[in-house]
């Protein structure tokens, strides 16, 4: 026998899924320091050290396997989608119908405003319809995780779950007939223009039909065994997810659509533990750290007043239009503004939706791409710094913080 | 600040409020709406009160003053239908029950006037422990002597409508043992209990007069008495039971205590006497612990037996009254919770059947709205 036989060679093989473990550790510590000192959101603290310790920053971790990461986010965000679409009551829009105007609402002028903006500096108009599709979507990873993070309740928040179901449904269903029509105007055949979002659409929704039927029979034999039943959910969660990507359907309309029919149909209440278990709750932190990986900040350079202008814009766009129809759907304006403000962040889905784009038309990746990569990193920094401002001022978090 | 004179009011006339839970229509748990559900329903008419309470996840509907059951619950019916509607309309649903089963007191968040601050300041987290849901009826009195009187005859039927209007056995989540244990909050208030046993309304004044000098009290409202004049009204308060699970049931044991104070003031025509105050607590006690099942012990005889025997037999010495008063129907209901149960056995039984107390609320509601 010798050394080598029992000794690690020197220098040591790193793996990088070492630096990322060890990347979940700093993150958690220091998401625990923002709260704890500077009252932020445990998430700014997960994707900032994603950007600081990521290839677009300082370089410590190196640039993750594409494809295993897609997973990670692919899974959590399924998660998350589906604890969104579970917590909202369809219903609800057919009792408040104004609710259902405020949404519309809120994303066209949305979708107005960005288009407008991009085709004022020379973007083409499909591409910028694209674009404006994307920015119609607020975060549902980053409002369901800062939603259970604080407790919140009340109107706000309500609305604030059932407006970032519609919007992102919206934003995938626009998305992809506007990336058709790209299609089209590249030459595709009519036939595919037409059928390929036919075929998305379609599918997923048939497959979140499935999902929720399956959901029904399980949990009426094993519902009351809530643990037991969330560890099935989560299986369920992951099929559906990985299921959808081989299909070449739309995971994202799939999960939210799932989650919206188990709700539609439930008889009994359920409560399920937040991300359906220990399991799911350290997938949403990889992540978020993942996105913050994801990051790249070069770009930011050149298009800074770009990015910035249609940061402003949405806002604006996002909180003037909540506001006409508050006091018919029931709220005052305080409670608006901060459910206009609160529907601001971008993550996931937008960063989804943009690298299908870019997989799609490699051109996309390098111009808007890079703009919309840039706007959805600030958002995702300050946008769950901005949804648990909002939250707090409607009044709808604990007095007192534990 | 002296006391308010006695107003006029009609004798036997009857009002009731009732404390309600906002739910969120999600997980069931106390949602904090009040602020939104008042100001819905301020847009639509609807007869008698809709009034914010202690916490943001409580309102209280008052009926105006009505003489006879048919009113009443018409009243009641429609103050329900509107709350009902702005709940729908709001995502919230509302719920009877004197207390919510799973709540956490550290979680509600006062609602924002300057009495309920005040009171927030004064007794801490007792306040927040105060999300509890009761109904208070009031009896209409001849007069201030009489009010007292009828204060002091009702005080021995106290267990009756514990039992009667019984509806809180879960609190935080679990199962406390007890018919009403929403009683056992009121108790850790520092003037709850009964009134003193004085008998003409000038001693009454005195007494009143020699608590506001110590400091203690400002106003009636300072004191959490199970039974209380309510000299602006001209009515005495019955605050015992809690917030039944439907309205029905609320206008019955109204009308029960309306009845029985009928026979109080017309036929019994017995003066109260200070012992019999010797088993107030213990009958207080059993009726919250066992509810219809408790013990109770009768002051002038002594005897014992459960407290739905003693209704029963209350039922037979006021029926010509409550026909009288056309509360035929209501002594019915009344009946009925001898024979089915109280809320709390209803709630208990739902828990056996749902094995989930967010369930049980969420059916709790669907019992209140009425759909």
């Amino acid at each position: 026998m010798t050394w080598s036989d029992y000794l690690p060679a020197w220098p040591l093989q790193i793996s990088p899924a070492l630096w990322l473990a060890l990347t979940l550790v700093v993150a958690v510590l220091l998401g625990e320091a923002m709260v704890r000192h500077l009252r932020l959101p445990r998430i700014v603290g997960y994707i900032g050290i994603g950007v600081v310790l990521g290839p677009g920053g300082l370089g410590f971790i190196p640039q993750l396997p594409v494809n295993e990461w897609r997973l990670v986010v692919d899974l959590a965000l399924g998660i998350l989608l589906f604890e969104l679409g579970s917590k909202v009551n369809l219903r609800w829009l057919k009792a408040n119908p104004w609710l259902a105007g405020t949404s519309l609402l809120e994303a066209i002028t949305t979708f107005a405003v960005v288009f407008s903006v991009l085709v004022w500096v020379n973007v083409t108009s499909t591409a910028a319809a694209i674009v404006a599709t994307i920015a119609i979507a607020t975060s549902p990873a980053i409002i369901v995780r800062t939603v259970t993070e604080s407790r919140a309740q009340g109107q706000v928040t309500d609305r604030l779950l059932l407006m970032t179901a519609l919007n992102t449904i919206y934003a995938v269903i626009f998305h992809k007939l506007a990336v058709a029509v790209m299609h089209g105007q590249a030459g595709t055949s009519f036939v595919h223009t037409i059928f390929a979002p036919l075929y998305l659409l379609g599918g997923s929704a048939l497959l979140a039909w499935l999902f929720g039927i399956t959901f029904e029979r399980i949990h009426h034999h094993l519902g009351q065994h809530e643990e037991t039943f969330s560890f099935i959910l989560f299986g369920m969660i992951a099929f559906a997810t990985i299921m959808a990507s081989t299909l070449r359907l739309s995971p994202i309309l799939v999960l939210l659509a799932a989650g919206l029919i188990t709700r539609y149909q439930r008889k009994h209440t359920r409560t399920f533990p937040p991300h359906f278990g220990s399991a799911g709750a350290v997938l949403v932190v990889l992540m978020f750290i993942a996105n913050g990986l994801a990051a790249d900040l070069r770009g930011l350079r050149d298009g800074f007043l770009l990015v910035l202008l249609l940061i402003v814009v949405r806002i604006i766009a996002k909180l003037l239009a909540v506001l006409p129809l508050a006091t018919h759907s029931g709220i005052g304006w305080r409670q608006a503004i901060s459910l206009g403000i609160a529907l601001v962040p971008m993550s996931s889905v937008a960063l989804l939706l943009t690298m299908d784009t870019a997989i799609d038309f490699p051109e996309f990746a390098f111009g808007l791409g890079m703009v919309l990569m840039n706007w959805i990193v600030i958002l995702e920094l300050a946008g769950p710094v901005l949804v648990q401002v909002a939250l707090r001022r409607a009044g709808e978090t604990p007095e007192k913080k534990t | 600040m002296s006391l308010m004179p006695f107003a006029p009011s009609r004798p036997l006339s009857i009002g009731v409020e009732l404390e309600l839970q906002l739910l969120g229509c999600n997980d069931y748990n106390l949602a904090p709406s009040a602020p939104e559900i008042l100001r819905r329903v301020a847009k639509r008419t609807h007869p008698g009160e809709i009034k914010p309470e202690m916490t943001r996840s409580m309102i209280e509907i008052n009926t105006s003053v009505q003489q006879e059951y048919a009113g009443l619950v018409t009243e009641l019916r429609a103050l329900r239908d509107v709350v009902s509607e702005a709940g729908c309309f709001l995502n919230v649903a509302v719920a009877g029950g004197g207390t919510h089963p799973f709540q956490h007191w550290s979680e509600q968040k006062i609602f924002d006037a300057p009495r309920f601050h005040y009171l927030s300041e004064l007794y801490g987290y007792l306040a927040k422990q105060f999300t509890i849901f009761g109904q208070h009826v009031h009896i209409g009195c001849p007069g201030p002597d009489e009010a007292l009187h009828l204060m002091h005859m009702l005080s021995r039927y106290i267990p009756h409508f514990i039992a009667l209007s019984a509806s809180s056995p879960f609190v935080q989540g679990h199962d406390t043992g007890f018919a009403s244990a929403r009683l056992n909050s009121v108790f850790s208030f520092p003037l709850s209990g009964r009134a003193p046993f004085v008998l003409r309304w000038n001693d009454f004044e005195k007494f009143f007069a020699k608590m506001t000098g110590t400091g203690v009290v400002e106003s009636m409202k300072d004191f959490y008495w199970d039974i209380r004049p309510k000299p602006e009204f001209g009515t005495i308060e019955v605050r015992v039971c809690d917030t039944p699970l439907t309205v029905e049931i609320a206008a019955s044991i109204a009308c029960y205590i309306q009845a029985m104070s009928r026979y109080i003031m017309v036929e019994q025509r017995m003066a109260p006497e200070e012992d019999d105050y010797l088993v107030y607590t213990f009958n207080r006690f059993q009726a919250c612990r066992f509810g219809l099942e408790g013990v109770f012990i009768d002051p002038r005889t002594h005897q014992q037996r459960s407290i739905r025997e003693d209704i029963m037999e209350m039922l037979e010495h006021i029926s010509d009254h409550a026909r009288e008063l056309h509360a035929v129907e209501a002594m019915e209901r009344i009946r009925e919770i001898l024979i089915v149960g109280n809320g709390t056995s209803w709630q208990r039984r739902a828990y056996a059947s749902e094995h989930n107390l967010a369930d049980v609320m969420q059916l709790q509601a669907e019992l209140w709205m009425g759909n």
